[in-house]
């Protein structure tokens, strides 16, 4: 009985094996850490390092579990919501968070929300449908969370599909509907407006994002991530700055930043959709933007910024691609963090009327030259 | 002066592009202007208006501060003499109290951060208000604002401003009570039971007031009270 | 446009009754017997006070506001009766804190009308240095609660750091950040210095300097011109018809100015202009406030290079040049001849009229009257809301500064 399970996990170590990451600066690390291990007289110890640490390298897993993957995300949320903050502090001549340990200027203000968050009552009022009041956040995570299992960072890469692209846009096409179905949920009058608001500016900005990333995908004649990133030796927001523009105005569209802050109006509707979420499940909600800004801006870094190219350290071998990727999108994401400093919000038929007139107008012009660059061959 | 605003296209992209400059010029080299409170403090003008303190040698107990006070918030209480004590929950630093106080008992500091664990601790009676409160100083620096052509910028200084400081002092006038006309004086005695100081008697055999000049602090509450109006304050040398 | 409508039988909310809300049961009625409903906003306000307007909508669209005021209404004209003339002092700053100077002055300047006071020159030219400053805070502080309305909270957050070189001009001058007291019948509470005044003179600049960076940020933002521009349109007619006042007067072309037809204090003897707009609609109601701080600013820089010497206090309140020691015996015992002493100041917000009623006996007032602008123009902002988007009320009640503390007294 025992030989058999031995065989089987003996099976599965040749799989992960067979798949491993190749990162010269931590073998001799890993080397150092079985040598250790070797030493101390427990039976099996040193096969069970071995497998997990094989499990950690296995790239599907580590591009899913830890870059650019779950784990970064995590570490992405304490940072943008601090780094937000602190940005929009310094332009408004203030100072920002700072309380929270002063030593490091208040950088782990986030982490200490976020557990304030969890030890706080989440209150859920009479008037709300009880089960998906509570599921409905979790539930919200799973299109979020999904497209990046599809994108590739080199050779790090969750499930390996020529259609990425395509997939990543139709799950992030579905995140309004958990966030209509949030507000219909909550059946508080603000939190139906809100939805009543997402619903229209899902409306707005879907279409120019589509046809913008579609012109991307006439322009590289491909769907795949790898051929995409291949071929940008001209970053694609050179090659098609129109396709830039429309993609990155429908990312604030869409992650409702503030000129299009609309469904979420504090002043108007007290945060709309979220009103009536409090504690943990409030945090939930609250970092659901944050994070269909980390996956539109993975999108956005394969799309126009070219990916995970960059100089190639040879002593990370397999870990340069995850991380030129992870630094390219968070300093995306940094720069657009810098917008809700700089605009007021716009009326819901302002931004409608944008997204329909000329992101729209836009949008067809960028998939004109898509189609003619494609057309041509040029890359 | 007529102001138009007319922005066509061209006009909307260049407010844009200057929308974009000036967030990143402040992203970069911010013109921040926080002070950084309970380490920092900004530096006050001598005559600020804060927290009062009382001085009861000064004190001729002329009940004037509690007259005059527009919010109702000075009581005034018997130790030595009536002593004035001020309601914190009440006041609202006008300092009209302050300017009423002939001889300058009560002055300013430049406190205005004091807490109060409760209600009651508030009102302050003229024993505590003799020492400006215990402040639990945290600060290290002080602000100041500097204004010039160049703007507006903090300069900070490494010493700690002293917020208990005498501020003017008030030049004191001694002046006591006379009866001006004492053909229309009505012998209510009202004068003669006010006064605190028992300076005013009844001279009954001549019929007239007698005020002791020596004894007579000028307070002039025989003078408000008075209803024939005959009693006045005269500056003595 | 074709309108396309479902019969559905609408009941008006049982809430809508318990509210006590100031319309009749038949009005609610017939609002959603109409297909229309009531929509309240307030009392608790995202901005500037208390106050509930009770919005009558067709579908996005305002058919009618009405105001619910008086949720800090704080009885200023009965309390004023019980207080001395002076006392009163502190109270007639209450209704609007930043605009404290010039609801001060107001009252000053009818009690000195009742007893003839002849104002020294150095304290008119002080006096009308404080109004400005006042003038540009609540200008400044008004600016602040629209960009907050329109979510742009750099727009909130410059204003607020700008106005701070106000209030350390109001400390430096009278020792309080505001709601100074400072002005008093006859004159002002104490000289200000030489070094003060040039402080002051200094700061008129950088605050001219940091305004800058506000207008690249807010006043010419193209989403804040977007929001502003066209909406809440009050014309000539209109605005003169519903008896708006102050800026929002001048922002529907109406050259009217308290400071240039009746001129107190030092206003005739600076250069200045009226600051006028054509549009009526909230934009040029936010412009003309904006220009009349750069009036303000050249107001003071002229005040304050121009102020003569001598005495801060009338000969006829005080023999010396301080009120210190003496504020007691020199103001306490003020009793106005019997008679009306109305006066008309020019606060920021608009026309501010104070009346003092005395029976010529008693030390305090037999009646004072105050109307504030909040109060004047809140017809005229509940007559611009109508045919507007329900999104753009905050916008609207932002460009109108409506500040409901001022308006309920």
């Amino acid at each position: 009985m025992i030989e058999v399970l031995i065989d089987l996990i003996r099976y599965f170590l040749s799989i992960l094996k067979s798949n491993q990451l190749d990162i010269p600066l931590i073998k001799p690390i890993i080397a150092l850490i079985m040598k250790i291990v070797a030493q101390i007289p427990i039976p099996y110890l040193s096969n069970l390092v071995d497998f997990i640490l094989a499990v950690i390298l296995w790239r599907p897993l580590f591009a899913v579990v830890v870059m650019p993957g779950l784990t970064v995300l995590m570490i992405y949320l304490l940072y943008i919501v601090w780094f937000e903050r602190k940005l929009t502090a310094r332009i408004q001549w203030r100072v920002g968070p700072l309380e929270v340990y002063r030593p490091l200027r208040g950088a782990i203000q986030a982490l200490a929300d976020g557990i304030r968050y969890l030890f706080q009552e989440a209150i859920v009022h009479k008037d709300a449908h009880r089960p998906y009041f509570v599921q409905l956040p979790i539930l919200a995570f799973i299109p979020v969370l999904l497209p990046i299992a599809f994108i590739p960072a080199g050779n790090v890469v969750g499930i390996k599909s020529p259609y990425a692209v395509q997939l990543t846009i139709a799950f992030i096409s579905l995140i309004p509907i958990t966030v209509i179905a949030i507000g219909w949920a909550s059946n508080s009058r603000f939190a139906f407006i809100g939805s009543v608001r997402e619903a229209l500016m899902y409306v707005a900005y879907e279409i120019p994002f589509i046809v913008a990333a579609i012109s991307m995908i006439f322009l590289y004649k491909s769907g795949d991530p790898y051929i995409i990133v291949e071929n940008q030796w001209i970053p694609g927001a050179i090659l098609n700055p129109l396709a830039f523009l429309v993609f990155l105005i429908a990312m604030l569209m869409a992650t409702s930043r503030l000129p299009f802050e609309i469904p979420e109006a504090d002043q108007e509707i007290a945060f709309g959709p979220f009103v009536e979420y409090s504690g943990i499940l409030f945090g939930l909600v609250m970092v659901l933007a944050y994070e269909k800004l980390y996956v539109m801006a993975l999108l956005f870094t394969i799309l126009f910024l070219g990916g995970w190219n960059g100089i190639y350290i040879s002593l990370l071998g397999d870990l340069n691609a995850p991380i030129w990727l992870t630094i390219k999108t968070i300093v995306v994401i940094s720069i657009i963090a810098m917008v809700r400093s700089m605009y007021a919000r716009y009326r819901i038929d302002q931004a409608i009327r944008i997204g329909f007139s000329w992101l729209l107008a836009f949008s067809m012009v960028a998939l004109a030259i898509g189609v003619v660059i494609g057309y041509e061959g040029g890359i | 002066m007529k102001v138009e605003f007319k922005a066509r296209r061209l006009d909307l992209l260049r407010m844009h592009l200057d929308v974009i400059r000036e967030a990143f010029k402040q992203a970069v080299a911010p013109d921040r202007v926080t002070v950084e409170y309970p380490r920092e403090r900004k530096k006050y003008p001598a005559n600020f208006r804060g927290i009062i303190v009382f001085d009861k040698d000064k004190c001729i107990s002329c009940f004037r501060c509690a007259h005059i006070c527009p919010a109702n918030a000075i009581q005034m209480t018997f130790y030595e003499k009536a002593w004035p004590g001020i309601d914190y929950t009440k006041c609202i630093f006008c300092h009209f109290c302050v300017d009423s106080c002939p001889t300058g008992a009560l002055r300013s500091t430049k406190i205005h951060d004091i807490a109060f664990a409760t209600m009651g601790e508030m009102k302050l009676n003229a024993v505590q208000m003799l020492k400006a409160p215990e402040l639990t100083r945290e600060d290290s620096f002080t602000v100041e604002y500097v204004v010039d052509s160049q703007g507006w910028r903090l300069e900070k200084k490494a010493e700690i401003d002293e917020l208990a400081l005498e501020q003017f002092i008030i030049p004191e006038k001694r002046r006591v009570s006379v009866c001006v006309d004492p053909e229309s004086c009505l012998g209510c005695r009202l004068c003669v039971e006010l006064c605190p100081n028992d300076a005013i008697s009844v001279d009954r055999k001549a019929n007239k007031l007698n005020i002791l000049p020596e004894k007579c602090t000028g307070c002039g509450i025989c003078v408000r009270n008075c209803p024939m109006k005959v009693l006045e304050l005269k500056e003595v040398k | 446009m074709k309108e396309i409508a479902i019969d559905v039988p609408v009941e008006p909310p049982k809430e809508l009754e318990s509210l006590f809300l100031p319309i009749p049961k038949e009005y609610v009625e017939e609002v959603y017997r109409n297909d229309e409903f009531l929509i309240l906003v307030g009392p608790q306000h995202p901005g500037s006070g208390h106050m509930r307007l009770i919005v009558r909508v067709k579908g996005d669209v305002i058919q009618e506001v009405i105001p619910d005021p008086g949720y800090v209404h704080r009885a200023i004209e009965k309390i004023a009766e019980t207080r001395l003339y002076v006392q009163n002092i502190p109270l007639v700053e209450r209704p609007a804190i930043m605009d404290s100077a010039n609801l001060n002055l107001g009252y000053v300047r009818a009690i000195e009308d009742g007893m003839d006071l002849e104002v020294p020159e150095r304290a008119k030219y002080l006096r009308t240095i404080l109004a400005e400053l006042c003038r540009i805070g609540t200008h400044l502080y008004d600016a602040a609660i629209l960009s907050v309305f329109l979510g742009h909270t750099t727009g909130f957050m410059y204003p607020f750091g700008i106005r701070e070189l106000i209030c350390e001009s109001l400390v430096k001058m009278t020792g309080a950040r505001f709601t100074s007291s400072f002005i008093i019948p006859g004159g002002v509470r104490r000289d200000v210095s030489k070094e003060i005044l040039d402080w002051i003179y200094s700061a008129t600049f950088a605050i001219e300097k940091r305004l800058r960076s506000f207008e690249r940020l807010f006043i010419k933002n193209p989403t804040v011109v977007a929001r502003l521009k066209d909406v809440g349109v009050l014309s000539k007619k209109e605005a003169i018809e519903f008896g708006v006042v102050g800026p929002f007067l001048r922002a529907s072309g109406v050259e009217y100015d308290v400071r240039k037809v009746e001129p107190y204090e030092a206003y005739d003897k600076v250069d200045w202009d009226i600051v006028v707009a054509d549009d009526g609609d909230s934009y040029s109601r936010f412009l003309v406030r904006v220009n009349e701080v750069a009036q303000s600013l050249k107001i003071i820089r002229q005040c304050i290079a121009e102020i003569p010497g001598g005495k801060v206090i009338s000969d006829q309140i005080c023999e010396g040049n301080d009120i210190r020691g003496e504020f007691f015996e020199k103001l306490a015992g003020i009793v106005l001849p019997a008679g009306e002493f109305t006066t008309l100041t020019e606060a920021a917000r608009g026309s501010v009229i104070y009346t003092i009623v005395s029976d010529g006996e008693s030390n305090v007032p037999y009646r004072l009257r105050v109307v504030t602008p909040g109060w004047l123009y809140l017809r005229g902002f509940m007559e611009s809301l109508k045919g507007e988007r329900l999104a753009d009320l905050q916008a609207i009640y932002g460009s109108f500064g409506y500040f409901p503390p001022e308006a309920d007294r």
